[in-house]
């Protein structure tokens, strides 16, 4: 069956910058917004690019994420013809084919991408949040006659976290650095990479050695070759969330600027994500709740202002919730006050608990054993 | 793997008003995020049924929508799944559960299924239930017939072995019960066992009960047995966003579903998703469906906003739990106070009246200048209005029309009557008659008074509405779809028997030749008037939908049918006047609480109408028309069994008309001395008595499309005995034995053994059970049949025809 694109995303990640979050889950498996997970945003935006070929290249706790997509139903990708694929590490009579980068875990499913024969390959990354139209991307690396276009945007925050690239008039790209000490531009790699299947095929072959990671290894050894490397602007909203500041932050811009990612006028470019059955959310308090997101299934009895709350959580009476993340299945107990907090799942917090931070701190029940200890 | 297969009925179209106007009840979104056949579907799931045929109701495109192909309940199966059985024959009226006869339609599924126990159940109840629990219950107790009640409620759900039904269904011509509800309340000798659900219910019959499946789930008690978490309630997937709380959100104890944005204040309501709640908003007690937008100011108390509904800046929409304010699909409701209503009619009380349509239009039009509309109503000058009227009237001015190669004068006048501006016009040609109706040329009349109204509209407009009444007003629409800016138009059906027709050259003196169709040479003003109104209505929602059916729509079906989306019916109302607490004839007045009184009235009655003084008796009785829609054929004999059955039935009847039903009635009276007594006159006396003193109130109608006197009846807390059909079926809520509830004794067939059985039945309620014929008769009175009611359901409408926005597709 052949299939004029097919996407890799890669969910390979271990994201240990996320600390507790990433302890038992892939990044791309973190909840974000509510009711989202990171994931989301790459699937769905590839349901409304109309690619529905997908490789999902996983190593790092698969299970919740295998579990989530299953067969990709809740993004429309679960069709006859191509459809979500897990690519994960296995063994030859070679060895053990593990994953030492992003680069490396491609290069071990090439034989993937022959089944559907694409011409493009679209490199994806899951744990990353955006509403990007790919087409538009594909048809630039078309039309500017690329062998690689790697797409850019320009960060918010500090640039020497990206690999920064300069772009000549015709979009070439003219200089890639990974996280340089002084940015030659404000364009960053957002890590989305459209390969012409030959020239991804060529620079992974040449590459199985020490060239495992795409930004810091296969893009500069494709100009150092002269391969066309062109680049892409995305001028969308777009946020690479791998601290637990960056993923805190971004959260909290849901309702601080909705005008960032619009996930209320999604008429035209909704987020899919697969959901529970589930009441409506049941605001049982006599008007304690202000400039919030409120996920189904929750009951909430307390306070609660500027905070993100997902599903199945239970909020007691006169417990008050502040600039925080509430994530699902959290039961927080009455008198209990939560302040610039990430309470990651299935977390019981007593009655009368006190977590007052003042920067992003995340709880789950190992931490609130440990409470008492600081004091 | 269960070892029941399951039929979900939902052919009942319930008295849900506005709301399944476009969709049938199983498709009604609840809860927020569910459609109410998503209980049954999860229920069915939970207890591992999957095969499941669904029976539904007339539009049935956004249930089929809704449920696909049943993936989601795992109902899209190899073997076995999901079957939607649509109706065959679309004419079929609808029972009150699904016939046999229609199960019969789709025979090779049940040849097919090959489970051995069947469950039936309805769309539209809101519960989760283990099915297989009342199979074991059906199993231990051997019975042929296991019914589920909850309380006072009969589920119509029924547990029963395939075989069984099988037989029903292969027999459906000739045994005596349409559905497994006659099979239940009337065979003989069958064992029914009754398994009685004890968590939460709500089956969603009427608008009442949909407010309280809504609002109950604010009831952590109540939810709690709905939303369990091992057996969660499925719907349809969709995405939405988590509901976004503003920074002026002021929510207190209410349900909110995925995409809404509140930043208004919302307490106790049910909202569903994607709404938007503007700040300075306020919402309570209310039910918000999916895409609602409610504005700044906008106030909502008790309403019902069906999906897309957007309630413009500073508008107030104020019902109650049993009426609720409801509007309609994508409707614009805006803050209309003081809309200028124009009636045109032929005729109207106090001026001139032949029929109940001129009560109807007294009534409705002071009773909308009360609540604070402008309302004018239009009338041909009739000498009997000359007579009593000329003093009170002023002349607005003249028209001068061309009529057929004559210039016709048309003197305008007015009168003001209890707030309402009536506006005269008189013609010497046309109206100055004696009598009103019955002339050759009819047709041209009233196309002359249509004429002059259009032409008089600078004079004595403008108007946002104009309603036109019946046949005679029924040109009026097409006349005005000329003019600049016309108002919009609302003809109302009050009897479809009379259409004005006339030769078809007609149309050219009228200046109607393109508008008008032409059957057999001969136009139709009624059919006109169908055609080209905004919106129809009729009056009340039975019969709106028998007008589809040929039987009872005759000749316009096709044209009612076309029209269908855009027909609405509301049930008359009865004035306050009639009231048995400040009643001046009757010989005791008496109230709820002082219904013993009664009796007073019954020995007067019985007094004066020289029957015998019996306070035992059973005393029937019936005021109006002798006319053959009102079923005489089959009372008159049905009266003859029942007295020859039992000696203490008494019948006392006041009315005059067909001379055929006259005879008859006299012959029964000979036949009965003593226990027939008749008033053939219709003279002034008020029938009052008849009311107050009677037991029951007979009106087994064949056909009738609102019905005043079993309204009165009622408030009388006489016991209505009626035929489910029009506005009866509307009115009159069926006496059930198992639960006790009802308002009156109804029944379906149009026939003589139906009409003796349901004698029968009240009959003995009242010797066998005299207290619960007495919570029947404080039930009925209880009712409201009020004007204030019909007016404010009017204004609903009229809020309709005006803000209606362009039809679009989606569900």
């Amino acid at each position: 069956m052949k299939k004029h694109v097919v996407a890799m995303v890669l969910v390979g990640g271990r994201g240990t910058r996320l600390g507790a979050i990433t302890q038992h889950k892939a990044k791309p498996a973190v909840t974000f917004g509510g009711k989202y997970k990171l994931i989301d945003f790459v699937l769905s935006n590839l349901a409304h690019a109309q690619i529905d070929t997908v490789g999902i290249v996983t190593q790092y706790e698969p299970h919740e994420l295998m579990h989530y997509i299953q067969r990709g139903a809740s993004w429309d990708l679960d069709v006859n013809d191509g459809g979500v694929h897990f690519l994960t590490p296995y063994t030859t009579r070679e060895g053990t084919k593990w994953q030492r980068g992003t680069a490396h875990a491609v290069a071990q499913h090439l034989h993937f991408l022959n089944a559907y024969n694409p011409e493009l390959v679209l490199v994806l990354s899951g744990d990353h949040v955006y509403k990007m139209d790919y087409r538009r991307m594909l048809d630039h690396h078309r039309a500017s006659g690329a062998d690689i276009t790697v797409g850019a945007f320009k960060p918010h925050d500090d640039l020497s976290r990206y690999g920064v690239l300069s772009l000549d008039e015709q979009d070439r790209v003219t200089a890639f650095e990974e996280k340089p000490d002084a940015p030659a531009s404000d364009l960053a790699s957002m890590g989305v990479y459209v390969f012409t299947r030959t020239a991804l095929e060529n620079v992974l072959k040449q590459g199985v050695g020490d060239d495992l990671d795409f930004g810091r290894d296969i893009i500069p050894k494709a100009l150092k070759e002269h391969y066309r490397v062109c680049g892409y602007y995305f001028d969308g909203y777009f946020r690479d969330v791998g601290t637990v500041e960056s993923l805190f932050d971004a959260n909290l811009e849901l309702l601080d600027h909705p005008e960032y990612l619009k996930i209320h006028d999604y008429t035209t470019h909704p987020i899919y994500t697969r959901t529970e059955d589930l009441p409506p959310h049941h605001n049982m308090s006599p008007d304690r709740v202000r400039d919030a997101l409120v996920c189904d299934g929750t009951m909430i009895m307390g306070q609660v202002e500027h905070s993100v709350i997902s599903s199945n959580v239970l909020i007691k009476e006169n417990a008050f919730v502040k600039n925080s993340l509430i994530f699902t299945g959290v039961k927080i107990g009455e008198h209990s006050r939560l302040e610039n907090v990430i309470v990651l799942e299935d977390t019981v917090i007593l009655p009368r608990t006190e977590l007052v931070y003042d920067r992003p701190t995340v709880i789950d029940n190992e931490t609130l054993w440990k409470v008492g200890d600081d004091r | 793997m269960s070892r029941l297969f399951a039929i979900i009925d939902a052919s009942v179209r319930g008295q849900l008003g506005l709301l399944t106007i476009h969709r049938m009840p199983g498709a009604m979104p609840v809860v927020g995020k569910y459609r109410l056949i998503d209980f049954a579907l999860s229920n069915m799931k939970h207890s591992g049924i999957n095969n499941v045929a669904i029976f539904p109701y007339g539009n049935y495109r956004s249930l089929q929508d809704h449920i696909g192909s049943g993936k989601r309940w795992d109902l899209d199966r190899r073997a076995d799944g999901l079957f939607v059985l649509p109706p065959k024959n679309i004419a079929a009226p609808t029972e009150d559960m699904v016939t046999f006869q229609r199960m019969h339609e789709h025979i090779e599924y049940f040849q097919r299924s090959n489970q051995d126990y069947v469950l039936i159940t309805q769309a539209n109840i809101l519960w989760n239930v283990d099915f297989n629990v009342i199979l074991d219950h059906h199993l231990t107790t051997g019975a042929d017939i296991t019914e589920v009640v909850h309380e006072k409620t009969r589920l119509k759900t029924f547990i029963m072995s395939k075989k069984r039904l099988y037989d029903y269904i292969l027999n459906y011509d000739t045994i005596p019960y349409k559905t497994l509800n006659d099979v239940v309340e009337q065979a003989p000798s069958l064992t029914i066992s009754t398994y009685i659900h004890r968590a939460y219910v709500r089956y969603v019959r009427d608008v009442f009960h949909y407010m309280k499946a809504n609002l109950d789930m604010l009831r952590f008690d109540r939810g709690r047995d709905i939303f369990l978490a091992n057996r969660p309630i499925m719907s349809k997937e969709k995405t939405a966003p988590p509901v976004r709380y503003g920074k002026h959100a002021n929510v207190t104890n209410s349900l909110l579903s995925s995409g809404t944005i509140v930043d208004g204040t919302v307490r106790h309501s049910v909202i569903g998703r994607d709404v938007i709640i503007k700040r300075g908003a306020r919402i309570e007690h209310s039910v918000v469906l999916n895409n609602a937008v409610v504005e700044q100011g906008a106030v909502l108390d008790h309403a019902v906003l069906d999906k897309g509904s957007i309630v413009k800046q500073g508008t107030v929409l104020e019902g109650t739990l049993r009426d609720p304010y409801i509007t309609q699909k994508n409707q614009v409701v805006t803050n209309q106070t003081g809309m200028r209503i124009l009636h045109v009619a032929a005729e109207m009380t106090p001026f001139v009246k032949t029929g109940g349509l001129a009560d109807v239009l007294g009534g409705l039009s002071v009773h909308l200048a009360k609540i604070g509309l402008n309302v004018s109503v239009a009338l041909p000058y009739y000498p009997v209005i000359k007579a009593r009227f000329e003093e009170a009237c002023q002349t607005v001015g003249d028209l001068v029309l061309t009529d057929r190669g004559n210039q016709r004068k048309v003197k305008v006048l007015r009168t003001t009557y209890k707030g309402v501006d009536v506006y005269f016009f008189d013609n010497f040609h046309y109206f100055e008659r004696e009598a009103i109706y019955g002339h050759d040329d009819d047709v041209l009349r009233f196309a002359f008074f249509c004429r002059a109204v259009v032409a008089a509209l600078p004079m004595i407009g403008p108007f946002d509405l104009i309603h036109a009444h019946d046949w005679h007003a029924a040109l009026l629409p097409a006349m005005i779809k000329g003019q600049m800016t016309p108002p919009k138009t609302l003809l109302t059906i009050h009897n479809i028997d009379y259409q004005g027709l006339v030769s078809a050259d007609v149309l050219k003196h009228i200046s109607l030749q393109q508008l008008g169709k032409v059957h057999n040479g001969k136009m139709n003003s009624l059919e006109i008037g169908i055609e080209h109104a905004d919106k129809l209505s009729t009056v009340s929602e039975t019969y709106r939908d028998e007008l589809r059916y040929d039987y009872y729509g005759k000749n316009l079906t096709p044209a009612i049918l076309k029209r269908e989306r855009d027909f609405y019916g509301i049930l008359n109302g009865i004035s306050s006047k009639h009231n048995p607490e400040r009643d001046p004839v009757i010989a005791a007045r008496y109230g709820l609480s002082t219904l013993e009184k009664k009796a007073l009235n019954k020995r007067h009655l019985q007094r004066i109408m020289k029957l015998h003084t019996n306070p035992g008796a059973y005393l029937i009785g019936s005021v109006g028309r002798l006319s053959e829609q009102k079923g005489f054929a089959i009372m008159i004999p049905a009266l003859e069994r029942i007295m020859k059955a039992h000696n203490d039935v008494q019948f006392v009847l006041l009315g005059t008309g067909d001379d055929a039903i006259k005879e008859a009635l006299l012959t029964l009276q000979k036949t009965f001395p003593g226990r027939v007594a008749l008033n053939l006159t219709f003279d002034a006396t008020e029938p009052n008595y008849i009311y107050a003193g009677a037991d029951v109130f007979l009106m087994p109608s064949r056909v009738e499309p609102c019905g005043l006197s079993q309204m009165i009846a009622m408030r009388y807390g006489t016991v209505p005995i009626v035929r489910e059909t029009g506005g009866l079926a509307d009115t009159v809520s069926a006496y059930d034995s198992y639960t006790g509830r009802g308002t009156g004794f109804t029944f379906f067939d149009f026939d003589v053994d139906a009409l003796v059985q349901t004698l029968e039945t009240s009959y003995n309620v009242y010797k066998e059970h005299p207290d619960v014929f007495r919570k029947i008769k404080r039930r009925a009175m209880r009712e409201d049949f009020s004007l204030t009611r019909q007016a404010s359901k009017t204004v609903e409408l009229y809020r309709l025809v005006l803000e209606t926005q362009p039809k679009e597709t989606s569900s």
